[in-house]
């Protein structure tokens, strides 16, 4: 579907930190190992404002290609 | 692709904002000291302070050094250290008694520098007294202070009243400018319509500027919840703070005076107008006000803005694609309701 490269740009940027992470201690994890429960509850909210507006864009598309005036 | 050709800033806005908030949330901080215990002494005579570090590897690094520094050219080294786990570590100094200064108090800061950790600063938190005994045999450091480069890695600076707060930059501070974007928009799109009368106009200025308004009162929010955690409360008599408040209230007036007026034409002109004066008093009451006073707020009278040491070049990696992305989500989001109120109003188009 879509260029190859962009999966490789999205892959290196989300796998990037975690080559950091790991020359990190765990004493650093202990303040931060409820952070990646924190990062995925944000990216679910986030990802489901995104689903709604792709589904309101594509009803509103829907209306402007009908006859009927709304 | 026709996708890419129509909806490419949705795509960009969302793949950014997912950047932002998983790159900016997981990057660790760089070493700091959250705690010298004790942190008064008195000068001429010796002193073992035990130090608190966050993210620090006091046992896995074996160079630590420690300084106390009182200005730039007076400054102890440490005798002897001790190290107690990762994060405890403790130093023995003799300060002399012969103090630079007229009075007869002050605050030195802590200076700790390893190679694995880089130096990390507890900036003018000791204070110290000048004491009546005499001939204490202590003696300043001729050496200067060597520190190791501080931007190995990819780690976020460390600041004692931020620490891990100064992740919101990427979520309060962005939010602002992409409201300041979203009403420049706005603002175009009334002088054109004021310049030229076609309804289209009108309806993506008030678009523009619903989504610019409730994009203030989340920056207003979110700055209220990084006030509590830093300042301690969340809201406080400040400068900045209030001209911000007015100004977001200017805006509020603005869907007041779009309700009150029936005639659609009306309407379109009045608040079109207003929306010019609006913007106009934005500029004086968020950037101009605030600077010529003091403020608590960063980047205003008195406080250097972020940037120096707090806004480096790792922050901004991820500061500015969140710019980016949040002026492009808040576009999209009143592109669909222009596009709405285009098939509601198609008589008056």
């Amino acid at each position: 579907m879509f260029n190859k490269t962009i999966y490789k740009i999205a892959a290196f940027l989300l796998f990037f930190p975690f080559q950091m992470m790991a020359a990190v201690d765990s004493d650093f994890l202990r303040s931060t190992g409820k952070i990646y429960s924190v990062v995925v509850v944000i990216a679910i909210l986030f990802i489901g404002i995104v689903i709604s507006l792709v589904r309101l864009e594509r009803r509103i598309k829907e209306m402007e290609k009908s006859d009927i005036n709304e | 692709m026709d996708i890419l050709k129509n909806h490419w800033y949705k795509i960009l806005a969302v793949l950014l904002i997912l950047y932002v908030l998983i790159v900016g949330m997981i990057t660790p901080l760089k070493t700091g000291i959250t705690n010298v215990a004790p942190d008064r002494f008195m000068a001429g005579q010796g002193l073992k302070i035990s130090v608190t570090g966050y993210n620090s590897h006091y046992q896995s690094s074996d160079d630590y050094q420690a300084w106390i520094k009182f200005d730039s050219t007076h400054h102890v080294a440490a005798n002897n250290m001790q190290v107690i786990d990762e994060n405890h570590i403790e130093f023995t100094f003799g300060i002399p008694d012969d103090l630079p200064f007229d009075s007869d108090y002050g605050y030195a800061s802590l200076i700790l520098n390893s190679e694995m950790d880089g130096p990390s600063v507890l900036p003018d938190k000791l204070y110290f007294e000048k004491s009546t005994s005499k001939a204490s045999g202590f003696n300043w450091s001729k050496e200067a202070i060597k520190l190791d480069p501080s931007d190995k890695g990819f780690k976020f600076p460390y600041r004692n009243i931020l620490n891990e707060t100064i992740r919101n930059t990427f979520f309060h501070v962005a939010i602002w400018f992409a409201m300041f974007f979203l009403m420049i928009l706005s603002l175009i799109h009334s002088i054109f319509y004021l310049s030229n009368n076609k309804f289209v106009q009108d309806i993506k200025a008030s678009s523009y500027a619903d989504i610019a308004i409730i994009f203030g009162l989340i920056g207003l929010a979110t700055g209220s919840v990084w006030a509590k955690y830093t300042w301690g409360t969340w809201w406080t008599a400040d400068v900045k703070l209030n001209m911000t408040a007015i100004a977001m209230l200017i805006y509020c007036a603005y869907w007041v005076l779009r309700g009150s007026i029936p005639d659609v034409d009306n309407k379109a002109r009045i608040s079109a107008v207003y929306n010019i004066f609006a913007f106009a008093m934005l500029i004086p009451l968020i950037f101009v006000i605030p600077r010529m006073t003091d403020s608590l707020h960063p980047g205003n009278g008195g406080n250097p803005a972020l940037g120096g040491e707090d806004l480096d070049n790792r922050l901004r990696a991820i500061f500015y694609p969140a710019i980016i992305g949040y002026s492009m989500l808040g576009y999209w989001i009143a592109s669909l309701n222009i596009r709405v109120k285009k098939l509601r109003d198609k008589l008056f188009l």
